[in-house]
Order: C-alpha cells, then structure tokens, then sequence
C-alpha cells in the first residue's frame, strides 16, 4: 500500500502542509508528491512530452487537484489527463475552495471522480482529508493494472 | 425640393396618421438631405415645432458628431435602399433645440413614395437603457468582487484555524492550560468568521441566482431537516409538530435554507426548554394565499427589536448563550423576498418565537 503514490496539486503553502500534516496524522503513509502548479503537474504526469510513450512516467494512486493554480488551471490538467491514455484512469479527487455550482459542473464534466470542498474548520479538514485517504486508497479497489493501456 | 405645404401625395392623410400612430419619433428625410416630415412625438422629443424642422437639413437633429456609420448623406443611403428597405439599428446620438445632445437608438428604413425615395428615421431616446444597463453591470461586478473576495479570505481563515489546531494537538503540553485556552479562541473565531464569509457568499449567490420555481412540499422538508438536526443533537428532547403536506410554489433548495435557518433557530433557542416544542404549519393570511410558520416555546425576544432581526450581524441574544452569527434570518429575508413574499416575527421575551413568511401567491396552493 505504502508503495503508492499520492499527488497532491497545490499552490498553497499553508493547503499543502495541512494537508501533509492530516496524512500523517491519519497515518497514510503513502509518499506524496506536491506539484505547485498545473504545468508542474502536467510535466510530472508526462514527462518528456511529445515524445511518444514516455515510458517510465509515474503512475499516482491518488490525485488531489485544486482548482485554481498558475500557468496551467486544474481543469486543464484535468482535461489533459482525461485526454490521454496514460492518465485516463487516475482517480482524480478536486480538492478546492470553490462551491460555484459551475466549477462542480464542469469538474464532473471533465471526469473528476470526486469533489470536495476544502473546508475551513481544522478538525474538518484533518477529517476530510483522512476520509479520501482512506477511501482512495484503501477501500477502494484500483483499475487493473492490464487495464492500463501502456503499462 | 420644396417641403410640400399641404398634405398633398405622396403625404395623405393615412400616410400621416400611420406616422402619427408610431411610438417613436420620426423623422422623414428627403434625397437631398432635408427634413420633409415629422410627427408629434419628434416635436417633443427635439424641442421644435415642425414648421422649424421642415426644410432643414437632418443634421439639425441628427448631429454629424456621429461615428463614422452615421448615414451623413441621405442620397446614398435612399439610393443604396431602394430595392431593399431595411431598418437599421445604430447607436447614435440626437440633438435637441437647445443645442444638448441624447444618446439615441435610429432605425433607418427607405420608403418609396412613388416620386422618389424618402428615409424614415425612427429616433428613440435610450437614455434611461443605458442607464439601468450600467447600473446593472456595476450591481454584476459589485457581486462577483464579493464572491471573490470572501472565496480568498477562506484561504488565509483555513491556515488560522489549520495552525491553531496544529498548536492544540501538537504543542499543548508546552503552550499550558491558558495558551491552550487562547488557541482555542482562535480555532473558535476562525469558525465564525468562516460562517460571515459564507454568509456574504451566500448573498452574492443568492442575488445572482435565478428562481427555479416547482412544487415543493414544504412539510417533507421541514421533517428531513428536524430528523437532521435531532441527529446532530440525539440527547435533546423537543417535541417536533409537522403539518404535512404543505404544497408551495418555490424554489427548492432556496426554500430548503429558509426552513434550515428557521428550524435551526427554533432548536437553538428552546434549549433551555424542558417541554421544548417547535412546530410548522400554514395559517390563514390576509393578501397571499398561504402563510407558513415556524414557531417554539422558547426564549423569544423583545418585540421592541423586531425590526432588527433580519437585519444581517443583527443579535437580540448575547453570543455567549446561543452562538450564531446574526445572518440566518437576514438570509431567510433575502430568499422570501425573492420569491415575491415577506417574513416577520411574533414574540415576548419568555414566550417563545413564532416566524411566518409567505411566498408569492400565484400558483402556490
């Protein structure tokens, strides 16, 4: 279990060692990567891009994904993913402060698998956090690995 | 070319009282440039009589400070229609007698009088558009600046509360029993302030929103959410009466806020209540064709303040004995008047709270 990776898109500082922290605590000790922004994320997911294949590229158990990130949207990391194979079949969870109906919308839309709302309460963040730890990587069973086209 | 004197053809009677009949101002132009018709409303809306227009060029009242699409030359534009008359919509602006100007929308159509081609101007005064259209995008712009800004005050509130908590759990033993205490002060307005910003959240939204008016029972809703808060509070013992069913006409998640809010307060305000008792219900109103309430048996409030009770970060009790924010009722005002209908309350200190609102009476049963 401990092998799986966690990616966690995040541009606050103060998000992302919350976060951390609420890992810890629930002692998921997965390792989990922090990519600050969406192009950082998208070169983490495909590396060495226009390139074909890009075998080797790491394959997360899990992606927290914010929404609102610098030089590339979320939902544009989204839809990348989603556009490619490689990536297609990565639970993606949208960890973000936005409650517009539209941003759930087109999170859905764009195959999120789950939308949370960061909320404000520490304790509620710390069990919020937890419970998609606990579900993502525990509870739920992950696609086959002969599912996975390129693997 | 003469303006003609009388009302010889192409000018009939019925050509003129066609032109009188029409709500706007015309102005009818002949090829050479030169007013040759105009009805009553132009006189008003220029500030001429008619004999003054009658022979001048259009410019008198179109003025050539136009943008570029201004039909300047009348000719070309009456020769350029001849086959096709077409009104044109062109934002353009008109010049009364005294020289000020208004903005004007102009619809150009060329009519054919059978001994030449005349240009109909219809001039509209759209001052009093452009006004509620600025109006309306500064009341836009006003809502999203406060979606925006409450959405990023949640970010900096989640690290306050985030590092308290961490201070709590982690560093209690070092921060003793009084840090500690001010720690939890901080994690405990955090929370707060979270509820305020939410609130002007929930303001900006519920301005924005539309009504997505359907059949609601009213009655189903109130019990969900009385067995939801019995949930969250199992001990306490309040006896719920619910009249089921009570069909409205309304939006349900909207309404679905204003009985939470309602219940809620009901249930927080009996708590000290032995023989607790909230109910919901209809009762017979005066102009619209229902009124619900939400009424209990406890504290109440002094009528003398009733006006502020919907009035937002407005609280009749000290925070102390019962938390809040001050802003469920004020929500609850916005999203009753948005339906069309009103909210106020009934009370005595002691004596319980009883809070009714209507929804507008088309269509609700």
């Amino acid at each position: 279990m401990t092998s799986q990776t966690i990616l966690l898109v995040e541009d606050n500082p103060d998000d992302e060692a919350l976060t951390l922290r609420a890992f810890e605590k629930s002692n998921i000790r997965n390792r989990v990567v922090v990519m600050r922004d969406g192009a950082e994320a998208l070169a983490y997911l495909f590396p060495g891009d226009g390139d074909g294949d890009g075998d080797g590229a790491p394959r997360p158990a899990l992606i927290l994904l914010d929404l609102n990130l610098p030089k590339v949207g979320g939902l544009e990391v989204l839809r990348r993913m989603r556009a490619d194979e490689r990536t297609q079949m990565i639970p993606v969870v949208v960890l973000t402060s936005s409650k517009l109906e539209e941003d759930i919308l087109v999170s859905y839309r764009n195959g999120a698998n789950a939308y949370v709302r960061k909320p404000v309460k520490f304790s509620d963040f710390t069990d919020a956090v937890k419970a998609l730890g606990v579900f993502w990587l525990l509870l739920n069973e992950p696609v086959p690995v002969s599912g996975r086209k390129s693997d | 070319m003469t303006p003609p004197a009388a009302l010889t053809p192409p000018y009939d009677g019925m050509f003129v009282a066609l032109l009188e009949a029409v709500p706007d101002a015309m102005v009818c132009i002949a090829a050479d440039g030169r007013v040759v018709l105009v009805n009553a409303q132009a006189e008003r809306l220029f500030g001429y009589e008619r004999t003054e227009l009658i022979g001048q060029p259009a410019e008198i009242v179109l003025p050539d400070t136009a943008p570029a699409e201004h039909p300047r030359h009348w000719a070309a534009y009456a020769a350029d229609l001849q086959y096709r008359p077409m009104g044109a919509g062109l934002a353009l602006a008109g010049r009364r007698r005294d020289a000020s100007t208004f903005p004007a929308e102009i619809s150009l159509s060329a009519i054919d009088t059978g001994e030449g081609i005349l240009v109909a101007a219809a001039v509209r005064d759209v001052t009093a558009q452009l006004r509620m259209k600025d109006l309306e995008r500064a009341s836009e712009s006003r809502e999203s600046f406060v979606y925006a800004v409450s959405h990023d005050l949640r970010a900096p509130l989640r690290a306050l509360s985030g590092y308290s908590g961490v201070l709590l759990e982690d560093y209690g033993g070092v921060l003793g029993e009084e840090g500690r205490g001010y720690a939890e002060r901080i994690v405990a307005v955090s929370e707060q302030m979270r509820q305020l910003i939410d609130y002007l959240l929930q303001v900006s939204q519920i301005s924005r929103a539309e009504l997505h008016r359907q059949p609601v029972d009213l009655g189903a809703e109130a019990a969900r959410i009385a067995e939801e808060i019995q949930r969250r509070e199992p001990d306490r013992r309040v006896r719920v009466t619910i009249q089921q069913p009570v069909q409205a006409w309304a939006d349900s998640g909207l309404i679905r806020t204003v009985l939470e809010n309602l219940l809620d307060n009901a249930w927080k305000f009996t708590s000290g209540q032995d023989d607790a008792s909230i109910e919901f219900g209809t009762a017979p109103s005066g102009d619209a064709a229902v009124c619900y309430y939400v009424r209990d048996n406890g504290v109440g409030f002094d009528p003398a303040y009733a006006g502020k009770l919907f009035q937002p970060f407005q609280r009749l009790h000290a925070s102390r004995d019962f938390p809040g924010t001050g802003t469920g009722l004020a929500s609850v005002r916005q999203i009753v008047e948005l339906h069309g209908g009103h909210v106020w309350a009934e009370g005595a200190v002691g004596a319980g709270a009883t809070f009714y609102f209507t929804l507008d009476g088309k269509e609700s049963a």
